[in-house]
């Protein structure tokens, strides 16, 4: 993406209100209790184990970290996670938008 | 809660994955789409997941790929059941087979019954049913309809005011209610009345035939009273004729009577009995009495209307005593009179009347009163005598 449509983009999601997951990528996390995490808009799995799941998004990755976790289901752009979750961590992402 | 709809009856397996690269391998499944769930990490190199049994196949390549291994722990679904089904085919087709046949023989008539006729035979009837379409190994289904069968009984079956045809389960009840016949007359041959005794007619009444004697004729025995012969025709003389007839009796009645009564002493024997033996239980010692009657009661032991040989029988004892009273001349003519009056309401029918008595000769003679008695006795004379023709001669 390059610096201008960033920009633009960005001024466009300021001026007419629109929600950020949508115009630029970013994932969208819809969490129930610490029983059920939805994350939209990710790029990939990179590592799975029941304490910790790693996925891959827009920038950088997002560390799921719990016990006894599994993949509900899983989508090309979706996965549902259950389990005892207790940390969510963004890694790598410093760079702004 | 998002497992891909109707996995139950698409069938679905539960796969153990072993492999170094299980993070591209979902990777994999989520962009071609393969619908898997409920994945759960087992250690390191080794993943859990469920899959639609259509879907397995498409997993080869990307097993491939990933260098990956995939093994079926479980079946689950309607295609497997299927399967496991066809396998033990002869159980199921014999549980259909058992079904079918206890459905063809709850559906066959096994028992006729018939009920309420008196006169009719049981058998006709039966031909009759069996005639109409009702008979043992009948198809229930096959028969008519109740109303049309009830119909057509009826209209079959002389004798009957109506037939009910009813059908419980496997058993068919006709139920007969016969029509009411006139009575059939007795056949009597032609016959006169004739006189049983000599007598004076007191009353003389014919259903048929003509009488013969009137009121206050004498007649004598083997008169005829009413004949049967009117003309050139025979027929069944019929009426009531009474008349008033002497007897003559001889009594002789005791002067000392006899009475047998209780004293009021008693003993109870019991015993326990088994069929024809008996063991008596109590009342052991022996009767000292004279004269003593014994009254025996049973107690069988029962069940429901089931009697069993085996019971309780209780025996009464009781003392006896016989008690002579000595009676006067007119006590004992009077029960002599008494039983000989008894003695012609028995012999000459319970209509029979005592008009008048009259002692001839009365003497008292060894401890017994010695009678001659004329009785005037109103009673039924008439007495039957077929008419015999002659032919010939």
């Amino acid at each position: 993406m390059s610096r201008f449509t960033r920009k633009l983009r960005k001024w466009s999601v300021d001026v007419l209100d629109l929600p950020q997951d949508l115009v630029f990528d970013l994932p969208r996390l819809t969490m129930i209790g610490n029983k059920q995490l939805l994350i939209e808009n990710h790029l990939g799995v990179l590592h799975f184990s029941s304490e910790k799941l790693r996925l891959e998004i827009n920038q950088g990755h997002l560390e799921v970290d719990g016990t006894g976790l599994m993949i509900k289901a899983i989508m090309p752009d979706e996965v549902l996670i259950e389990g005892f979750i207790s940390n969510i961590q963004y890694l790598g992402t410093g760079a702004k938008p | 809660m998002k497992t891909p709809g109707l996995t139950k009856l698409r069938g679905s397996v539960t796969v153990t994955v072993r492999g170094e690269q299980l993070e591209q391998f979902i990777n994999a499944l989520a962009k071609e789409q393969i619908e898997v769930w409920n994945l759960t990490p087992i250690s390191v190199d080794h993943m859990r997941m469920e899959i639609v049994v259509a879907d397995y196949f498409r997993l080869r390549p990307l097993l491939k790929r990933t260098g990956s291994r995939a093994h079926v722990d479980g079946r689950a679904g309607l295609p497997f059941f299927w399967n496991q089904m066809y396998r033990r085919k002869w159980f199921l087709i014999g549980f259909l087979l058992f079904c079918a046949g206890m459905f063809c023989l709850t559906s066959l008539v096994w028992d006729v019954e018939v009920k309420g006729n008196v006169k009719l035979n049981k058998e006709d009837i039966l031909q009759t049913a069996r005639e109409e379409g009702i008979y043992p190994f009948q198809w229930t289904f096959r028969m008519p309809d109740q109303d049309k069968l009830s119909k057509d009984m009826t209209r079959r079956l002389p004798g009957t005011s109506w037939v009910g045809v009813s059908r419980s389960g496997t058993k068919v009840t006709i139920e007969v209610v016969e029509a009411a016949q006139p009575k059939n007359t007795e056949l009597l041959s032609p016959r006169h009345l004739i006189s049983k005794a000599d007598a004076v007619v007191t009353h003389i009444f014919a259903e048929r035939g003509q009488p013969e004697v009137g009121i206050h004729d004498r007649v004598r025995k083997g008169s005829v009273l009413i004949t049967g012969q009117q003309g050139d025709l025979s027929v069944v003389a019929q009426g009531e004729v009474r008349g008033i007839v002497w007897h003559e009796y001889d009594i002789e009645s005791p002067l000392v009577r006899k009475e047998f009564v209780y004293t009021g002493e008693k003993k109870e024997k019991g015993y326990l009995y088994f069929g024809n033996t008996a063991i008596q239980v109590w009342g052991y010692g022996k009767v000292s009495y004279d004269k003593m009657q014994t009254l025996t009661r049973l107690d069988p032991l029962t069940w429901r209307s089931w009697k069993l040989p085996i019971g309780w029988m209780s025996e009464n004892i009781l003392e006896a005593t016989e008690i002579e009273t000595q009676q006067t001349m007119e006590q004992a003519a009077a029960r002599g009179m008494e039983g000989a009056k008894l003695d012609i309401k028995v012999k000459n029918g319970a209509d029979a009347v005592v008009l008048k008595q009259k002692i001839l000769h009365e003497k008292s003679d060894n401890g017994k009163v010695y009678m001659k008695v004329l009785f005037e006795v109103e009673q039924n004379i008439a007495e039957e005598l077929p008419i015999v023709h002659h032919q010939g001669e």
